[in-house]
């Protein structure tokens, strides 16, 4: 056996974990989803048939199948038969709150607490990197997400991830925006609860012009102090709230 | 640039030389020189590619369909992601709302070596042209007509690297709306491979400079790209395509 003390063992088991075949067919999924989900593709839209679909992304049409059948059953497409048949965007598609309470229900409070930890580290990487680096136009850009109290509950949600993602953008750090896009993917729609309580939304306003008061400051400490109050304020609203299921 | 002077070079006095004495380039002018035939190649490539992208859109009869523009532009893409220690990293063509539909946009555009067709989910949405327009590299020569360096920047909706994009815009008529732009995406990290050489025989400071003082790449450990950057005086800067500055001797801000 490979058990040496220092654990190298460890990194050579992850080495040799059997690759997921549905790789493909979830990476096409989630590609619709997010499509929908940012207003590309919108309800009751037609989507191209299988063959299109395999073609545009690159993938082979038994993927392109097997990606349509599993939206299907997530209720992301609805499918219709007949001459003027074919794929569309379901209605109602877009998060909605029993969809985010759901996904909150099957995380433990273990999970939820250990993935705001990997968030908040690598967002407070960003934003200590993004102090140092920012101009006048990142600025300006970046204060163009902070929403206002009256956004309905889904554009706050883009809008903060979106806030984020442009501290990545402006920290310049290609493997630190990759690795957010990543952890955002796995927060999922989650972040849509805490956005449709006025008070969460109040207090968010004003850490999120802090943050940006930072990076225009070039101050990388209060940056990071501000980024991680706004992923720890997340968090601690959704273990409230997850809490109640008990 | 007009600033270009001959005090750059790692053994060069501080002393304004004589205009007699500036004819024979010295070896900092000699590299200055070969990092711009580089960057300047890619642009004279683009402006080139825009022009024969323009002509033949003109040519088309009838309604533009995006099965053409992808007939049109992936050859050039595969030609140049495909050129043996070429800069593309990826390149195409997007459309400008009214080519195809009001609107309604259509890229045409591939990455890497095995030609990744990206965002092509966007080409079946109703407004995708709300998705460019705001983007720098889109928006920039559409509104001026010009060419236009983005960058450096993250590029999340192709590569998701670090990356510069250079676009032109493609006219079909002279004095015609924009049609759209042709673009390459050129890495940061490709741009290094080849400016070090050049860079490091400057000098130990000797960095590559964008419009907004930013670096691009740097011979110096203390910057990186992205970071922004003052002169060191005294300074020389040397022109590099048609928006960059290679500068002998820069320091971190």
């Amino acid at each position: 056996m490979l058990l040496s003390p220092n654990g190298a063992s460890r990194s050579l088991a992850a080495v040799f974990t059997p690759i997921k075949s549905r790789g493909l067919v979830d990476e096409v999924c989630g590609r619709i989803e997010q499509a929908v989900e940012t207003g590309l593709l919108t309800s009751g839209q037609r989507l191209p048939n299988e063959t299109e679909l395999a073609a545009a992304l690159g993938v082979s049409a038994v993927t392109a199948r097997e990606a349509l059948s599993q939206l299907r059953a997530s209720g992301i497409i609805r499918t219709a038969r007949g001459r003027s048949g074919g794929s569309f965007i379901a209605d109602n598609v877009l998060p909605s709150r029993e969809r985010a309470l759901a996904q909150l229900h099957e995380l433990s409070r273990l999970q939820i607490r250990d993935l705001a930890l990997h968030y908040q580290a690598i967002a407070a990487a960003c934003a200590g990197v993004a102090a140092r680096r920012s101009d006048a136009a990142d600025i300006a850009t970046l204060r163009s997400f902070i929403p206002s109290a009256d956004d309905d509950s889904l554009s706050w949600r883009l809008a903060l991830s979106e806030f984020l993602l442009e501290v990545a953008a402006i920290a310049r750090s290609a493997r630190l925006a990759r690795e957010l896009i990543r952890l955002q993917a796995d927060l999922g729609t989650l972040t849509l609860l805490p956005c449709a309580d006025a008070g969460y939304r109040g207090r968010t306003t004003v850490i999120l012009e802090d943050v940006a008061a930072a990076i225009e400051a070039h101050d990388p400490g209060a940056a990071e102090t501000g980024i991680k109050a706004h992923i720890s304020a997340t968090t601690d609203w959704l273990l409230t709230e997850q809490a109640k299921r008990y | 640039m007009s600033d270009t002077t001959s005090t750059a070079g790692p053994s060069a006095g501080q002393a304004e030389p004589g205009p007699a004495e500036r004819a024979e380039p010295g070896p900092a002018e000699l590299a200055a020189a070969e990092l711009d035939a580089t960057i300047a190649g890619i642009e004279h490539h683009l402006a080139a590619w825009a022009a024969d992208t323009g002509a033949a859109l003109a040519a088309m009869s009838g309604k533009v369909t995006g099965t053409a523009v992808d007939k049109l532009i992936r050859p050039m893409v595969e030609e140049l992601v495909q050129l043996p220690g070429g800069y593309a990293a990826g390149a195409g063509f997007i459309a400008n709302a009214g080519l195809l539909g009001p609107e309604r946009s259509y890229i045409a555009w591939w990455q890497g070596p095995d030609l990744e067709h990206v965002d092509a989910l966007a080409n079946f949405s109703p407004n995708s042209i709300s998705r460019y327009v705001k983007a720098e590299w889109f928006r920039i020569p559409v509104e001026t007509g010009r060419a236009h360096v983005t960058g450096p920047y993250v590029d999340f909706l192709c590569t998701d690297e670090y990356v510069l994009t250079f676009t032109h815009p493609v006219f079909t008529r002279p004095d015609g709306p924009v049609a759209g732009i042709v673009g390459i995406d050129v890495t940061v990290q490709r741009v290094e491979r080849g400016a070090m050489p050049a860079l490091r025989r400057i000098g130990g400071r000797a960095t590559l400079a964008n419009p907004d003082g930013r670096a691009v790449v740097s011979a110096a450990p203390d910057i990186d790209a992205g970071d922004l950057i003052s002169p060191a005086e005294p300074c020389a800067h040397y022109p590099v395509g048609r928006t960059f500055t290679l500068w002998s001797d820069a320091t971190g801000l």
